[in-house]
């Protein structure tokens, strides 16, 4: 008996920490303002969450069941892969598709970059495109 | 007290559900509705895997992988989407 | 590296094969056998032993779940003021890290991190351009984040 109420704060313990990160990363989504800085709290935090609430639904299946999930491991290693991959690729197409930073924001070296090169590139690409048309 | 505890946790999470459905609904540009998306898939793995715990049964774990698969991917399309105009590109320039 | 590694599942296998039971514990025990008769012979592989590497690749972990905790919180903290004071931008540092394992691995955990996501990669300069939440006074913050992933990165190499 002793023991499974020991199962039961442990699976308690990860689960509300998950639900804890989740519900906070949803008030960073509401409150923040613009994609960049929402992602910050919605993608990651989320992330983090999530595999601490799988971790514990492991754990309650090991110590309950004492049932090794396969499954579960499977969707820990697939969270914990593509959710970087998400992230990166939202924050990197709103880029690319030209969405502004907030206001707040202090600087964008990245814009002033791809400026320079394009700046760089633009009088060679010109001369290309002439080329081939004619 | 640990179903209770449990059933509090799927609220929660279900609270921040509705929240990113707000984003969505309301979301300026494009990418905070994939934003948004992407935030409430997730918390709908976690609702499922506290269902499965409260129910102590392994039979909805093969729903947490089908919709972390299904979200990626749904993902990925609409980023390419929103970054090119195209979902599937015929010429790879990069 | 990888034969090792092939080598101590295959000794776990038949030590479970021996035993006849089929369960996680035995296949662990298996597993520390083979791992103690790999060291022992050591010498007579080609390569390096693969439990040092191995070793690194848990430091890794263990530094990046820190990091992991220090940059919540630090997120957490931000986020939940009454007022925002944060000062977004999207700063970039030269790493020395070089491949594309290597790049790959120091974007993917960054992104993870909270504070920066990477947006995007000069493959041959070396460059992360990376969005992070405050670039203004707490800027050090998410640079030493970076230099530590960075190190413990290269330690694996």
């Amino acid at each position: 008996m002793n023991m499974n109420v020991i199962t039961e704060w442990i699976v308690l313990l990860f689960i509300l920490s998950g639900t804890a990160l989740s519900l906070f990363s949803s008030i960073g989504l509401l409150r923040l303002p613009d994609v960049y800085t929402r992602s910050h709290a919605s993608t990651k935090t989320t992330t983090i969450g999530l595999i601490s609430i799988l971790a514990g639904g492991f754990a309650f299946f090991l110590f309950e069941d004492g049932v090794i999930s396969v499954r579960l491991i499977l969707a820990i290693i697939f969270v914990f892969l593509t959710a970087p991959v998400a992230g990166h690729l939202t924050a990197r197409s709103a880029h690319r598709a030209g969405v502004q930073l907030a206001d707040i924001s202090v600087k964008d070296e990245l814009r002033e970059d791809l400026e320079k090169h394009r700046k760089e590139m633009g009088g060679k690409e010109a001369a290309e495109s002439k080329e081939t048309q004619s | 007290m640990f179903h209770n505890l449990l059933y509090m946790a799927m609220f929660l999470l279900s609270v921040s559900t509705l929240v990113a459905l707000y984003r969505l609904i309301k979301g300026a540009t494009a990418s905070d509705r994939i934003l948004a998306l992407d935030a409430m898939s997730y918390n709908i793995i976690g609702i499922v895997t506290i269902l499965s715990i409260a129910l102590n049964t392994q039979n909805y774990l093969d729903v947490i992988l089908l919709i972390g698969i299904l979200a990626f991917l749904g993902t990925v399309a609409l980023c390419k989407y929103v970054e090119r105009g195209v979902v599937i590109e015929h010429e790879r320039d990069n | 590296m990888l034969l090792q590694l092939l080598i101590n599942l295959i000794a776990a296998l038949v030590w479970m094969l021996l035993h006849d039971t089929w369960d996680g514990l035995n296949f662990l025990i298996g597993y520390m056998i083979g791992f103690g008769i790999i060291f022992m012979m050591r010498r007579f592989f080609p390569q390096p032993f693969y439990g040092r590497k191995a070793w690194k690749i848990i430091k890794l972990v263990i530094v990046f779940i820190i990091e992991l905790y220090k940059s919540g919180i630090f997120v957490l903290r931000e986020t939940l003021q009454p007022k925002l004071r944060i000062q977004p931008g999207i700063m970039k540092v030269k790493t020395q890290l070089i491949g594309d394992w290597e790049l790959t691995t120091i974007s993917c955990l960054l992104t993870l991190t909270p504070g920066s996501v990477v947006l995007e990669i000069d493959r041959e300069e070396g460059i992360l351009y990376f969005h992070a939440l405050d670039v203004g006074e707490q800027k050090e913050y998410v640079l030493s984040t970076l230099s530590a992933l960075e190190k413990a990165i290269m330690e694996v190499r």
